[in-house]
């Protein structure tokens, strides 16, 4: 039994601890330095353990209570490849988040860091453990950080924010919790593998089913999928900038992680809710790219825009899981990391552009970015790796997905990533070019001021931002076999399907979209009669879409109810 | 085992579902979030019971008596605790929103649009 798998959760917890006891007796830096160790050293045990767990998960039972005779009373962290790997990505995307925060919350002393350590720790457990109802656990932990973290400001905006990001990620815990109610009742266990193996002995039970469709609602909440997603751009839009790059760069994937958890070591061996997530998943995915691409395109509060463009990745990355082949998951962990690491950076640099300019409305700022060049490039950058530029770990992960995608779902991806790539490359033109006049109506900003404290230098700032896509780049150099032998591992050994078709044209046409949606909007002067004919056409269904997003609670809970109409139809 | 407790739990998960979405106060959205959150205790001290079982407390009567499943009992404890940081969180946030804009009815606190 390995000692290791503990420690990154178990360490931060206790730094956490430490640093609110000694809150108002440590100097005024101890909190931003201890943090990112913290962070840093948390990302790097993970890194260790998935090279040890090459060769197999690495186990750990807490308090010594190992199974006996098959039956699992104890509750384990089981650490594979996968779980390991994005641990590591979970830690460095901290150290980020707090190099770019440094200073910023000085006025609370170190409650900050506190909560982040919080939320990390729920993150790295929710990914290595073992077990149904201690992933929950972690769940929740990392869910109140994040209520917490969102309303930190006390503004009206982000207050409201808030209370809707929490009313409808609790109603997902206890819809979590109902599943994992139902499921204990009719197997008695908790464990991962134990549940497999119970699911195998009767895979058709209607109680099981409905365990299923309980827990995959209360993940598919957190990860903002359609018809789940409202909460998602009320929240990331109104969190502190690092606190919306975790949101944005790990939250919403984990969520996912869940799902991805549920469907192989726990409902492996049940057919129909493998059919189920085949084909509601699927669609589920393609909607979620699409509408999340369409209502990126519509926006021009630009953290909405980019929470907006993390619903439509997530929705391509749900696509890659409901493909149920292992090099489809093996894209899809690819791409949870290098998306990760692109929105995070993009979330920094609309953190820069809310300090140095004091604003995130994209009309308003329009060529107030020009000093700030630098910032200009790197969103640039993000936008075209959004958008499908061939190089980096999101083109790896998409080129995965892609080879055994049905066609219309290769739409979905195309859609998606031109949409909202080209709508991170018009903010960019926009705002660091000064292209696209505007006049008359659209100068009116209707979103509130807004500005977060300017008292960093930029080159701290932009640093973690620069860091986070050199290794969307980098690091695609290095994986070589990882992402498939990870897959393997966490699908328990699948044989790979057939190879699928090699798509090379998919990114160039996504990107070449992306160009496109962008031009048209910079250059609608210029494009007279094109312009005038899209927006005949798009008029209609922006003013729905956003009448959808009305921005109150309880319609989104009513969206939740047919959310879960949608799974009990499905696997009825 | 009987229906009666799987009933109660879809009528409290319904009626909590039904309050949410029609609610115009958020204190009143509050208190049927703890509804709905009721409804996951009822499901899992459903899934333990047995009847004629004494408690899980081998102190006074010899192990290998009948007892409820003290496994359901532990997750109901852990569920008590996240809602009750949940509501309080919840709360802190309302009383902040009514001091801020003075009312707390969900249709009148958008946030903010486009």
């Amino acid at each position: 039994m390995s000692v290791l798998p503990p420690l990154p959760v178990a360490g931060p917890l206790a730094i956490a601890g430490l640093l609110l006891a000694g809150a108002h007796a440590a100097p005024p830096r101890v909190g931003d330095v201890v943090a990112l160790l913290t962070a840093l050293a948390a990302s790097v045990c993970c890194g260790w353990m998935a090279m040890d767990a090459a060769n197999g998960p690495l186990v750990y039972w807490f308090g010594g209570w190992q199974p006996r005779d098959g039956l699992v009373l104890g509750i384990g962290f089981s650490v594979d490849q996968a779980g390991a790997c994005f641990a590591a990505f979970i830690g460095l995307l901290f150290a980020a988040a707090i190099v770019f925060a440094w200073g910023y919350f000085d006025t609370v002393r170190s409650h900050f860091h506190v909560l982040m350590l919080l939320f990390m720790a729920g993150m790295i457990g929710f990914c290595l453990t073992h077990d149904l109802f201690n992933l929950f656990v972690w769940f929740e932990v990392m869910s109140v950080a994040g209520f917490a973290l969102t309303g930190y400001q006390l503004r009206s905006s982000a207050l409201s924010g808030a209370l809707n990001f929490t009313v409808v990620n609790t109603l997902g815990s206890y819809l979590l919790l109902g599943g994992i109610g139902l499921i204990y009742a009719r197997m008695g266990a908790l464990d991962f593998s134990a549940l497999g193996r119970g699911v195998a002995t009767d895979p058709g039970d209607p109680v099981v089913l409905a365990a299923f469709a309980l827990l995959a609602c209360g993940f598919l909440i957190k990860a903002a999928q359609v018809p789940f997603q409202f909460w998602l751009a009320d929240a990331h839009a109104v969190a502190p900038s690092p606190v919306s790059i975790i949101f944005s760069g790990a939250m919403v994937s984990i969520g996912l992680f869940g799902v991805a958890r549920l469907l192989w070591p726990v409902f492996a061996a049940a057919p129909m809710v493998h059919a189920a997530a085949g084909t509601l998943l699927l669609g589920m995915g393609a909607a979620s790219a699409v509408i999340g691409g369409a209502m990126a395109l519509i926006q021009r509060h630009i953290k909405r825009l980019l929470a907006f463009s993390t619903v439509s990745h997530a929705g391509i990355m749900l696509i890659g899981l409901a493909l149920l082949d292992r090099q489809a998951l093996a894209g899809t962990l690819t791409y949870m990391v290098g998306h990760g690491l692109v929105k995070g950076a993009l979330f920094a640099v609309a953190g820069i552009l809310l300090a140095t300019c004091g604003g995130i409305d994209e009309i308003g700022l329009r060529g107030l970015g020009r000093p700030i060049w630098p910032a200009g490039i790197a969103m640039g950058l993000g936008g075209l790796l959004l958008a499908g530029l061939p190089i980096g770990l999101m083109d790896q992960g998409i080129s995965r997905i892609a080879a055994t995608a049905p066609v219309w779902a290769l739409a979905a991806i195309v859609l998606g990533a031109g949409c909202t790539g080209g709508a991170v490359l018009r903010v960019t033109g926009r705002v660091f070019a000064g292209m696209g006049p505007v006049a008359g109506e659209e100068k009116r900003a209707p979103t509130e001021e807004e500005r977060e404290k300017a008292d960093r230098p930029l080159w701290l700032m932009l640093a973690p931002a620069a860091l986070l896509l050199a290794l969307a780049l980098g690091v695609a150099f290095l994986t070589g076999t990882l992402p498939d032998n990870a897959a393997a591992q966490f699908m328990g050994g699948a044989t790979p399907g057939p190879a699928g078709a090699e798509r090379p044209f998919l990114s160039w046409i996504s990107l070449s979209l992306a160009l496109a949606l962008a031009a048209l909007d910079l250059f609608h002067h210029r494009l007279m009669a094109a312009a005038r004919i899209a927006t005949r056409l798009v008029h209609p269904v922006s003013a729905v879409l956003q009448a959808v997003h009305s921005g109150v609670v309880g319609d989104y809970v009513a969206w939740v109810v047919v959310g879960l109409a949608l799974f009990a139809f499905a696997l009825s | 085992m009987t229906l009666l407790p799987w009933l109660v739990t879809a009528w409290l998960l319904a009626v909590g579902l039904y309050g949410i979405v029609t609610s115009r106060n958020y204190v009143h959205l509050i208190g049927c979030v703890s509804v709905v959150q009721s409804a996951t205790y009822v499901l899992l001290l459903a899934a333990g019971f047995r009847w004629g079982a004494g408690p899980p407390i081998f102190y006074d009567h010899p192990p290998g008596t009948p007892a409820v499943d003290p496994v359901v009992q532990a997750l109901v404890l852990t569920d008590i605790v996240i809602g009750a940081v949940v509501t309080a969180m919840l709360l802190a946030l309302a009383l902040q929103i009514h001091k801020r804009t003075g009312t707390l009815d969900p249709e009148r606190l958008r946030p903010l649009h486009r």
